[in-house]
């Protein structure tokens, strides 16, 4: 429901609170790849809307099972009231652990930059220690984390290092500022270094400014003092940009908290002026292309993909603009292939106990993965590729990986 | 962003739309604010159940049944919409359901009678196989089996019915319940999690057995709820009638619906393969109109607005549910022109008294040209290139006459058609 | 010759005839309660639920006021389990609300209410909801939520367990007499028809708004003035506490969270009968207008429904108009006043003050029959236990935080999802006699009282009806479509917004998905069959 401004009464009354535009209709039960996938979890219909009206009693707390929600967002892209059932359940969560003391995977996996740095400075050991059997053992006893699970190698070269070697090219039509997140500074610069290229193609001026990470690992750890944390810093920092220069983000995750939950979830002051000059970057590409200013000298790349639309980007409302792009490369066969939810969802797919659930409820992608074959499965969100890699066995890339090749930066 | 017809609805009627489109060689883009909230309704498509809203007749003849009611109420969807939309769209729809892999079944011709899960007789025009060997014109006696420990649906409530209203010589109704292996009373489990367990081979044949201890005799078939398999290809429903060998059909029952997770999830999948774009999570508002031609509408995604520049568009939402106008205190509101499509002085004259009558909220809603356009107080179309289709048309009301699926049919086709000449 | 026979037979299943049968049975003398509806079906189950510190009275009536702090505090003792101890404010909006304060100051010190008077900046740290016209706040730790049906259930079940009769849906049609004393009464059962006589001692009649037809039948005259009043159900609690308004009482100036909604209370309109209660939209708007006074998220919470209630305002004789009539109670003894032994009415009062109503009546009777035995009502536990364990209040804090000896809710399968109400929790309802409708499970276990008002909850119910009652289909489906008719009467009321739409979701599933609407055109047998009673006696 679309709020409009608050009359006693009268003719354009509406329901502040999305929870009370909830009617019942399950349709966000039907989506829930976690529901669909196991019993044990009673779906975001009651762990949202329904004990919401119960949680603003004294003596109610926190629902159990909270733990089991992904964080997926198809609730919320699905619900026909638009109730906003993530947000309510992690505030839930949030609650619950602030009441409850969290735990040290809590801890570790809402800290996420702070293990990647650590991950990154060490990084031939941590990489080693990562695929160390012994290791992961003890990663599992102590920190709860799957050993199956096939964590991301670091890279000693942060991407922020490798951007300030860099000159900036002499003359540019448009300046924009690159949220990299985590992934792209600590574990594939590459794709960071593939953006700048494209982007500098396009004649624009890539400016990276300092950056915190954007706390979604925080926020789906139950940690939003965290996540608030990080959120004002970034927030504060990229409202210091010049009006005219926006603000691009290569992972969906990263670029819907910078777009919506900054002000929604955590109600940050200045997120919504911030939030509006954020875009994906197929989104902001495919905006230039139809503003007629997009470089479409391309060389063919002739291969056969399958593109995976990550859940986050359905919250974004933008459709696969990611698609639309990879279109116009000669060369390109792209198919969608849509299966819903990796299974993956972040961190939760990394946890012990989460680790065979998230593998059940991606199992119909990687069926249909491995079935249709092909030179790789792109997709924007980097716990996705992750996730299709191990469990389809296939290569994944983003999708900008083939828009760079097309420009000749392979 | 620019498209080149945007379809904005998450039902049935915006489905029909798309498809319309696309199988022209059009561009459609769909836009989808969330799922209906109504797709537990579409288990089967109904066109036309009864005449008129008392009428416990059931219609034989769809086809023919909407041609008359066309000629009685020129101002009915269905006489805007056209009967040829409604022939067209239909044959499109089950083209449709075929390439995708569904197996359906029935056609403008006849009505089935379906048994519902209190045990009514309902008149149903397409349906899925699965749900086929229901039909109460046939004779055959009927064991309607439910689960222990599963309320959502009563296969004593239904049969108490059912007999009442169908039983006869040799017609015969009884119900039986089974144990389901795993799900024991007392322990939580959905239509879902019953459909993903059957899926599972060894423990169909379980409950198969289980069932056909309990059902000794020949010459009868088995109603069960809507839980055999949860996509439209999981095949369980033929497996499953063979394991137990009887007929066995499905009965829809209380959300959520499995019948409608099967149909929109692949529907909208077959669309998207096919090469549709939609676009989730955006609720569509605001059109900007000049010079007679709507030149965006705009949806609320994440962090702004975004514009939606399309040569045509089509608004097929379902209903005041999914948004397709907001009843407010005493106006109701279009989200898109802003119009006040209805004004009561107090809330209860949108309602009669019983809830089982019509109500008369059900009359709010675009007042359309004959092209489906939306059209003003001066009669004329507030955009030539705006088309209507599904519950924002005024007079909608597909509850009493059990139309729904018609009217989504005939409308969205329509409305398609319509924004390909504009 | 009486089909049946007991000590006192009360008349009335409110508040008031529960406590009698409670007393009585407690004093060992034998019961039967005889309702012509279900119980709480009345005024008490219509009620807003404040548990009444005594505030709304300190000023113009004293007694009434005093009466509320002392009951008060005993039925904190003896009801734990259907009061919400949430504490209420009581605030000023305007300059002419603070005119009014000295005087509610000085009337709460009199009658002995705790009243505190607190910053606005520190009452709004504690209840955010409260509204931005707000500039005086008093905080009385003694207003509170007191749940009607609870309250009403947790007596008669005492005085069950006692050996109290509880007949439902049968009305007193007349009385038997030996001289001037009334020896018995005649009832007809609403549903069946069926009629019976029972012989008795004593009747009181305890029947409220209804006293009045209830002594015509003996051609005596009690003047009851029935009193309607709305009330506007928000389909979440709004604020923590109760609020108040601190100004002459008047409409709407009630917000009392009830367990998980909100109810903006009332109004004051004389009426020509305690059933003839129609809502009218102007004070529909006027309950959210005056509660969006006091606190904040009222204009654009979910109004849930209307209902109307019905206070029995006895006359004592002066023309005071509605609310200006004393709450006081009276006990009418009719063997002094009109020469008949035997009958004795209770009329007046509130809620809150069912007990000692209760009190005084018995003391009368059961002296009357040579019963010495004192009254213990203030001090025995409703549910005669000493821990304060109670499913439904306790219900919210069952959702996941372990405790020794609740359950979690969360993997439970619930019929009434809205609710948390367990198949466990309906069940042994459904074995009950006196229970007869879905309304009557709504009323004992809230089933139907969320925000989709008995969409889903009501096919599963009517499953059970089969299962667990034996009716038959026709009667089980009238069953459902009669409490989702009873649900609709208030859901129509507040037609816009969400509530709209969830009931086009309800009709989508009932009407379209299960074709009640012709179902019930189908079907042949009426109510009021045996049939529809069912199997269980």
């Amino acid at each position: 429901m679309i709020i409009e401004e608050r009359e006693l009464v009268s003719d354009t009354v509406e329901e502040e609170a999305s929870v009370e535009a909830c009617t019942k209709c399950t349709a966000c039960n039907t989506v829930c790849p976690v529901a669909r996938s196991t019993e044990i979890f009673r779906g975001p219909k009651f762990l949202g809307p329904e004990s919401e009206r119960y949680r603003s009693q004294p003596e109610a707390a926190v629902t159990a099972g909270l733990d089991l929600c992904s964080g997926c967002k198809l609730c919320e892209v699905t619900c026909p009231s638009q109730v906003t059932i993530q947000e309510y359940i992690r505030r839930a969560q949030n609650k619950g652990a602030q009441e409850k003391g969290r735990t040290l995977r809590d801890w570790v996996l809402g800290h996420t930059r702070l293990l990647s740095r650590f991950g990154s400075l060490t990084a031939p050991l941590a990489n080693f220690g990562n695929r160390n059997p012994l290791v992961r053992w003890l990663m599992e006893q102590v920190l709860g984390i799957h050993r199956k699970r096939p964590l991301p190698r670091y890279q000693w070269l942060t991407f922020e290092r490798w951007f300030k070697r860099r000159p900036h090219p002499a003359q540019a039509r448009r300046t924009v500022a690159y949220f990299y997140g985590c992934w792209v500074n600590y574990n594939e610069r590459r794709l960071g270094e593939q953006l700048v290229a494209i982007l500098e193609r396009n004649d624009i001026d890539v400016i990276v400014p300092k950056q915190q990470c954007c706390g979604i690992p925080a926020v789906v750890n139950a940690n939003m003092d965290l996540a608030r944390k990080y959120g004002s810093e970034n927030v504060r920092r990229l409202s210091g940009l010049p009006a005219n220069v926006d603000i691009i983000a290569s992972s969906t995750s990263c670029g819907l908290m910078l777009k919506h939950d900054y002000s929604h979830l955590l109600s940050i002051p200045g997120a919504e002026q911030v939030g509006a000059r954020v875009y994906d970057i197929c989104e902001y590409l495919w905006m230039l292309h139809e503003a007629g200013e997009l470089n479409l000298e391309f060389e063919p790349v002739p291969t056969r993909l399958l593109y995976h639309a990550p859940c986050h980007l359905k919250s974004h409302g933008i459709g696969y603009p990611a698609m639309r792009l990879l279109r116009l490369i000669p060369g390109v066969q792209l198919e969608e292939v849509d299966e819903g939810c990796c299974g993956i969802s972040g961190t939760f797919g990394v946890k012990v106990e989460k680790y065979d659930l998230s593998m059940k409820i991606g199992s119909r992608l990687f069926a249909a993965v491995k079935a249709a074959g092909s030179d790789a499965v792109l997709a924007d969100c980097e716990t996705c590729r992750m996730q299709v890699e191990h469990g389809a066995g296939a290569r994944s890339a983003h999708p900008i990986d083939i828009l760079a090749r097309a420009y000749g930066h392979g | 962003m620019k498209f080149d017809v945007a379809v904005v609805g998450s039902g049935l009627t915006a489905l029909v739309a798309a498809r319309a489109l696309q199988k022209s060689g059009r561009q459609p883009v769909l836009i989808w604010p969330g799922l209906s909230s109504l797709y537990f309704v579409y288990a089967t498509i109904d066109v036309l159940g009864y005449a008129d809203a008392t009428s416990t007749e059931p219609v034989e003849r769809p086809d023919d049944g909407v041609a008359s009611l066309i000629a009685r109420d020129p101002s009915h969807p269905y006489a805007r919409a056209g009967l040829p939309a409604l022939r067209e769209g239909t044959a499109l729809l089950l083209d449709w359901l075929r390439e995708a892999g569904f197996r359906w079944q029935g056609s403008l011709g006849e009505n089935y009678l379906l048994p519902t899960a209190i045990g009514t007789p309902k008149p149903s025009c397409l349906v899925p196989d699965s749900m086929a060997a229901g039909d109460l014109r046939r004779p055959d006696p009927i064991v309607l089996c439910g689960f222990q420990g599963y309320e959502d649906f009563s296969p004593e409530l239904a049969t108490s019915n059912l007999s009442r209203s169908w039983g006869g010589a040799g017609r015969s109704v009884r119900a039986i319940r089974v144990l389901l292996p795993g799900f024991e009373p007392g322990r939580l489990f959905t239509s879902i999690d019953v459909a993903r367990a059957l899926e599972d081979a060894t423990l169909r044949r379980e409950v198969a057995s289980r069932i056909q201890q309990q059902v000794p005799e020949d010459g009868v078939r088995i109603g069960m709820p809507a839980v055999l398999g949860l996509t439209h290809d999981a095949d369980v429903h033929q497996r499953f009638q063979d394991e137990v060998g009887h007929p066995v059909f499905e009965i829809p029952t209380l959300p959520p619906s499995v019948l409608g997770l099967r149909l929109f999830d692949r529907l909208r999948k077959h669309l998207q393969e096919t090469g549709v774009e939609m676009i989730w999570a955006a609720p569509a508002h605001a059109a900007e109109v000049a010079d007679g031609r709507c030149r965006r509408i705009v949806l609320k995604s994440a962090g702004r607005e975004q514009p939606i520049d399309a040569r045509a568009y089509v608004l097929a939402l379902e209903d005041a549910v999914d948004g397709a106008m907001r009843a407010g205190v005493h106006a109701v509101l279009d989200p898109f022109f802003h119009q006040v499509l209805a004004r009561s002085a107090v809330p209860t004259e949108r309602t009669d008294e019983s809830p089982f009558k019509p109500q008369p909220f059900a009359k709010v809603g675009y007042a359309v040209s004959d092209r489906l356009q939306p059209i003003g107080n001066d009669g004329r179309p507030l955009a030539g290139n705006v088309f209507v289709a599904g519950g924002s048309i005024a007079g909608y009301d597909p509850v009493a006459q059990k139309s729904r699926g018609g009217l989504a049919i005939a409308t969205g086709y329509r409305a398609a058609t319509e924004a390909m000449a504009a | 010759m009486p089909d049946s026979r007991t000590g006192v037979v009360v008349i009335g299943g409110g508040s008031t005839g529960a406590g009698v049968l409670r007393d009585l049975t407690m004093r060992g003398i034998d019961a039967m309660l005889l309702e012509k509806g279900d119980l709480a079906s009345g005024t008490t189950g219509r009620s807003h639920g404040l548990l009444h510190s005594g505030g709304r009275y300190c000023v113009n009536d004293l007694a009434a006021a005093i009466e509320c702090v002392e009951e008060g505090r005993i039925l904190r003792r003896i009801a734990r389990t259907t009061i919400e101890d949430t504490g209420g404010y009581f605030v000023s909006v305007s300059e002419a609300d603070e005119a009014w304060e000295p005087r509610f100051v000085e009337g709460c010190g009199k009658s002995g209410i705790t009243c505190e008077r607190i910053s606005v900046e520190e009452a709004r740290r504690r209840e955010p909801a409260l509204s931005k016209q707000v500039r005086t706040v008093f905080w009385l730790p003694e207003d509170g939520h007191l749940d009607p049906f609870y309250l009403v259930m947790g007596n008669v079940e005492s005085a069950r367990r006692r050996g109290a009769q509880v007949r439902t849906y049968t009305e007193v049609t007349g009385f038997l007499k030996t001289g001037n004393r009334v020896t018995g009464v005649q009832t007809r059962d609403t549903m069946t028809g069926e009629q019976t006589t029972i012989a008795c001692e004593a009747v009181i009649n305890a029947t409220g708004a209804w006293a009045g037809f209830v002594a015509r039948l003996l051609d005596v005259e009690v003047k009851v003035v029935p009193v309607k009043g709305v009330m506007v159900v928000l389909s979440h609690r709004v604020a923590h506490a109760t609020i108040n308004r601190c100004h002459k009482p008047g409409d709407g100036d009630i917000i009392v969270p009830a367990l998980s909604v909100a109810i903006l209370g009332t109004t004051a309109v004389k009426v020509p009968h305690p059933e003839v209660l129609p809502i009218e939209w102007d004070e529909v708007r006027h309950m959210i207008e005056e509660g969006s006074l006091m606190a904040d998220g009222v204009s654009t919470a979910r109004a849930m429904r209307a209902y109307a209630g019905v206070r029995p305002l006895y006359d004592l004789g002066a023309e005071a108009e509605g609310r200006e009539m004393s709450r006081n109670f009276a006990v009418i003894d009719h063997e002094q006043r009109d020469g008949i032994a035997g009958f004795t009415s209770i009329v007046g009062g509130k809620v809150t003050t069912y007990r000692l109503m209760a009190e005084r009546v018995t003391d009368l009777v059961a002296r009357r029959l040579g019963v010495t035995t004192a009254c213990t009502t203030a001090d025995v536990p409703l549910n005669d236990r000493d821990d304060d364990l109670d499913q439904l209040r306790h219900r919210p804090a069952q959702l996941g935080v372990p405790k020794p000896h609740g359950d979690d809710l969360s993997l439970q399968p619930m019929v009434c999802e809205c609710e948390l109400v367990r198949p466990q929790d309906v069940e042994p309802w459904f074995q009950d006699p006196a229970v007869r409708t879905l309304e009557d499970i709504r009323r004992r276990t809230r089933a139907g009282m969320g925000p989709c008002q008995a969409a889903v909850c009501s096919y599963r119910l009517a499953g059970r009806l089969i299962t667990s009652r034996s009716l038959e289909g026709p009667a089980a489906t009238r069953a459902m479509a009669d409490f989702l008719e009873t649900r609709w009467r208030g859901v129509r009321q507040v037609f816009w917004g969400s509530q709209l739409r969830q009931a086009q979701v309800t009709a989508g599933l009932h009407l379209e998905l299960f074709n009640l609407d012709r179902q019930l055109m189908l079907e042949k047998e009426p109510a009021g069959t045996p049939e529809a009673v069912g199997a269980q006696r």
